[in-house]
């Protein structure tokens, strides 16, 4: 029962989203609308503003610096909680 | 564990694995790779070691001072340098800007090598500490 | 509906994420629930980088030097990306701990055995 409910239920998921990605632009369209002035912005100036060859580092490390440092804090905070809940308890037992 | 085999190979191998490790993140600003890549292959090479010579061994080099004041530091870094960095760039206040050199060497890009050194130190304790701590409940 | 076959890697990836839901729902056992979570978070992932994605150009890394910006593919999605990786990781760590705290508590994992046990008044 509860099987055929679940998958039941995830197969009315996937119908509702692919007829979503039927809608989609196509696969490898250069004029899709992801491909906006943000990207041309960065690819273009990415060089010459932040003196990285590699863009990705580029964008996280300097466009977008605070994201990686909010990425930089969750690693931190999830240790915390992970050592504040193990800590002690000899986790083989 | 008390394998003969293991002991010897991993001594020939972990140097390799960790000097791998570095050179990504040294690296992150020219070729692919950067803090988050070179910080989980030095981490795995954490694991590796503390696999095989056991946790008392480990506890010599790495414990749980060391690892909580170098991943506070570290994260304090990157807000301090990222900070004065954002400050200096959209205010009008004309301080010392740090230079960007010359693209393709490994001195340049301004702060992107020390942040992906700061990236790179934060997620190599983070998966040596997930493993010491599922392992044996403590640091 | 011709869409369906050109973009397949998005059609593969919404396959994948409802595999990952099932997994979720079906599965009364808390470590295969934290495994179908993570599949659902691989198929976003494979979602987005495949939106990055143009034909017939390069990843963003400058080799040699700099050709024009029309020649490379979309670097958003990419570093968005490293973004949930990391959630992802951090996520999954804290789940893995509540179990194992659960575990001790309760001496099982399975969600049917617990809630029993909450309701016959175990102590």
């Amino acid at each position: 029962m509860k099987i055929i409910m679940s998958v039941t239920l995830s197969l009315i998921l996937i119908i509702i989203l692919l007829f979503g990605v039927a809608e989609l632009p196509e696969f490898g369209d250069p004029n899709s609308p992801v491909n906006n002035y943000v990207s041309q912005r960065y690819l273009d100036k990415g060089l010459e503003e932040t003196g990285a060859m590699n863009l990705i580092a580029g964008i996280i490390l300097d466009y977008r610096a605070y994201d990686t440092f909010g990425e930089s804090t969750v690693l931190f905070t999830s240790v915390i909680c992970v050592l504040a809940l193990l800590k002690g308890t000899g986790g083989k037992s | 564990m008390n394998d003969i085999i293991l002991k010897e190979i991993g001594k020939i191998v972990i140097p390799y694995i960790q000097i791998f490790g570095i050179y990504v993140i040294f690296n992150g600003h020219l070729s692919p790779g950067g803090g988050f890549s070179g910080g989980t292959v030095i981490g795995a090479s954490l694991v590796l070691y503390k696999l095989i010579y056991g946790p008392e061994m480990i506890k010599k080099i790495i414990n749980y001072k060391i690892v909580m004041h170098s991943m506070s530091i570290a994260l304090l870094a990157y807000g301090i340098l990222k900070g004065y960095s954002f400050i200096t760039g959209g205010a009008d206040l004309h301080l010392f800007q740090i230079p960007l050199g010359t693209p393709g060497n490994i001195l340049s890009g301004g702060l992107l090598l020390p942040l992906n050194i700061a990236v790179g130190i934060i997620v190599g304790f983070t998966i040596f500490a997930f493993y010491s701590l599922f392992d044996e409940g403590e640091l | 509906m011709s869409r369906l076959i050109t973009n397949y890697y998005e059609v593969f990836s919404i396959i994948l994420f409802g595999i990952g839901f099932s997994t979720l729902l079906f599965h009364s056992n808390l470590i295969k629930k934290i495994i179908g979570m993570n599949i659902m978070d691989t198929a976003v992932f494979l979602f987005f980088a495949a939106k990055g994605y143009i034909e017939g150009k390069d990843a963003p890394i400058i080799r040699g030097e700099f050709k024009e910006a029309a020649s490379y593919i979309n670097p958003i999605p990419t570093s968005l990306m490293l973004t949930g990786i990391v959630v992802a990781v951090s996520v999954t760590a804290f789940a893995l701990a509540l179990t194992i705290m659960i575990y001790k508590e309760y001496g099982t994992i399975e969600l049917d055995e617990i809630s029993e046990k909450e309701e016959t008044g175990w102590k």
